[in-house]
């Protein structure tokens, strides 16, 4: 194997991590938070990705970083504003039901997702094309780097940070954590619970829709977009530890790098050494490699 | 206490609904058409596959999210054994059900011990999709196109040529997955019955007293987990000479959420409530077949609603109007 084989190996592992962390930051807020592990945060995803082909379409077309940034951001508040809406009509009714109906109301809502997507944008196949500044790759001597996955690798960090960012730093932030560590205490200190949690729906959700309009030119889009990625991000989130930011974002690292090694070491099975890699983290550290055991 | 109807048929009235059942299923062939009749063998064979899930979830209180694996591995074997390796149907067939209950023994050994609830729930999802991923890249098992043309069998006893039964021709093949499926449901239907079914139903309610009561709750555990998979298996080995095409979507997740479907939508409390369930989600699909897209919406707001509204399923609505007493509440 040569350098430049390994450098390529990680360019396209980060690239994968980056973007399946995305999608995993929202599901794993939300679960950090409402203790809802939810099947269509995928859903979700899928449908701000399509948000941001239509406006693409719409528009005629990104020519700029900008306008592709701005396609992305809409697809978020447009996720936002419909997380709202799914808070009010179930995730509030689902607070005290057991985990396993909470767990099929929320797959419920993925076929709702999967439905809706098949009609209003059909079965077909779509693509959007990445704007010219982040079409193309670098080369690095021989090792050649496509932007665009330059571009989601820093999307990815940018979330990331911005999130750690929030969540220790500001008020707000401190608060959602405080809520899901102990939702009982904070009620009792006069924390409107019930607001932060629809907050971070809204948050989560955001995010949902963002992941989709950055990682709409990395993907093509077709209505199984949602269930490939909610299973990659329920494994980075496991693997991570569920409810942790950080988790996700080390876990989606770590199983990139293990995918690709094994895709290199096992190329008739692509896709094989991530579940077992989710499997043994399930079996032998349930709380994940940065959670704190229940 | 949470009151589950479980129990709350006699034995002998659950025989006598299957036999009705049966009954009715023997006239199909003669008031339906063609593409009914394919649909109502599906729907025996998804009764079984939802009938073995809810030993799992209603009665014993595990929820598994990767059913599949044993539907497809059932059903892989099967098609398999028939075609690649020319081994008659009933061995096939029985095989099939074996290499259910191995898998299911392998991964209830790991799993089971391990992890309890929504982690169960993704692990048994995480170890369908390794099997997923090794149907569809194995040569031998046609990777991505599976193994199709798959011919439907014709009976023999060994040492009597001659002497036989020709299930290739017209409905005979429906008539056999009737009397099959008619004769597991009468074994689940026992199973429940048995000390062995009501001790599964107190480590449900309790796993904790029912340990002190000297209920070995593991073991129970993993034995229903290892006869509701072969019970899948030997559905899935049904599937493949009826639908003559065996595709790695069969081991896909989305399969696994079927019997969940059909489980829910019927109630999970009641013996009967995923073959309610799986006629009622077969009627939503062919309804709603013409425009791609509607059956998902469909079957996502039935789910929806029945889980929010009506958590006792259809068959809970029933006992209200027959007026027994506490029966849609949530299984606990």
């Amino acid at each position: 194997m040569l350098l430049s084989d390994v450098a390529t190996l990680l360019v396209n592992s980060f690239t994968w991590a980056m973007a399946t962390f995305l999608v995993a930051a929202g599901l794993t807020l939300v679960f950090g938070t409402l203790h809802i592990l939810n099947f269509s945060h995928g859903g979700f995803f899928m449908i701000g990705a399509y948000v941001a082909f239509s406006l693409a379409s719409a528009l005629g077309g990104s020519d700029s970083i900008a306008v592709y940034l701005f396609g992305a951001l809409a697809a978020g508040v447009a996720i936002a504003l419909l997380g709202l809406v799914v808070d009010r009509l179930v995730l509030r009714r689902l607070a005290g039901v057991e985990d396993a109906y909470v767990l099929i109301a929320t797959y419920a809502l993925l076929l709702v997702c999967e439905g809706a997507t098949k009609l209003v944008w059909g079965l077909k196949y779509q693509s959007v094309m990445p704007p010219p500044s982040l079409d193309g790759a670098w080369a690095l001597g021989s090792v050649v780097v496509p932007r665009l996955s330059l571009f989601i690798i820093a999307a990815g960090v940018a979330v990331y940070v911005a999130l750690e960012v929030f969540l220790n730093r500001t008020r707000s932030g401190r608060l959602v954590k405080a809520i899901a560590a102990d939702p009982w205490m904070a009620r009792l200190l006069g924390v409107n619970v019930r607001l932060v949690y629809t907050a971070t729906v809204a948050i989560g959700f955001a995010l949902a829709g963002l992941a989709g309009g950055l990682l709409v030119a990395n993907q093509t889009l077709s209505p199984t977009l949602a269930s490939a990625f909610v299973i990659y991000a329920f494994g980075v989130i496991i693997v991570g530890g569920m409810g942790s930011i950080s988790g996700a974002f080390f876990g989606s690292i770590l199983l990139g790098l293990i995918d690709a090694i094994g895709q290199w070491l096992l190329p008739g099975l692509p896709g094989l050494p991530f579940f077992v890699a989710m499997t043994l983290i399930l079996l032998l550290r349930p709380q994940g490699l940065m959670g704190h055991a229940q | 206490m949470t009151h589950t109807s479980f129990f709350g048929g006699s034995t002998r009235r659950d025989f006598l609904v299957l036999l009705v059942m049966m009954l009715l299923g023997a006239l199909v062939p003669s008031l339906l058409n063609r593409g009914l009749i394919f649909i109502a063998g599906l729907v025996w064979i998804n009764a079984v596959f939802g009938l073995a899930f809810n030993l799992l979830f209603g009665l014993a209180g595990v929820l598994s999210f990767g059913q599949a694996m044993f539907f497809a591995a059932g059903a892989y074997a099967a098609a398999a054994l028939m075609q690649q390796l020319g081994m008659p149907f009933v061995p096939a067939l029985l095989l099939a059900g074996a290499v259910g209950a191995l898998l299911a023994g392998a991964v209830g050994a790991v799993a089971l011990r391990r992890s309890e609830g929504v982690y169960f729930a993704i692990l048994t999802l995480a170890f369908a999709e390794m099997l997923h991923l090794l149907v569809a890249n194995i040569g031998f098992l046609g990777k991505n196109d599976g193994l199709s043309g798959l011919a439907r069998p014709v009976l023999t006893l060994p040492g009597m040529p001659g002497v036989g039964l020709d299930l290739t021709q017209g409905d005979r093949f429906y008539y056999f997955i009737v009397a099959a499926c008619g004769g597991m449901i009468a074994l689940i239907r026992w199973v429940v019955s048995t000390p062995f079914g009501r001790a599964l139903q107190a480590l449900k309610q309790d796993p904790q007293r029912a340990e002190f009561l000297g209920i070995p709750v593991r073991l129970h555990r993993l034995a229903i987990f290892v006869f509701a998979g072969t019970m899948t298996a030997l559905a899935g080995a049904l599937v493949a000479p009826w639908a003559q095409i065996v595709t790695p979507e069969l081991a896909h997740w989305s399969n696994s959420t079927n019997p969940i479907l059909y489980t829910l939508l019927g109630g999970s409390a009641y013996f009967w409530g995923p073959v309610l369930g799986a006629v009622l989600l077969s009627a939503v699909f062919y309804v709603t077949r013409t425009l791609a897209g509607i059956s998902d919406l469909a079957t996502g707001l039935l789910l929806l609603g029945v889980v929010l509204a009506l958590p006792g399923g259809v068959l809970s609505l029933l006992d209200r109007w027959t007026g027994r007493p506490k029966d849609g509440e949530r299984p606990q």
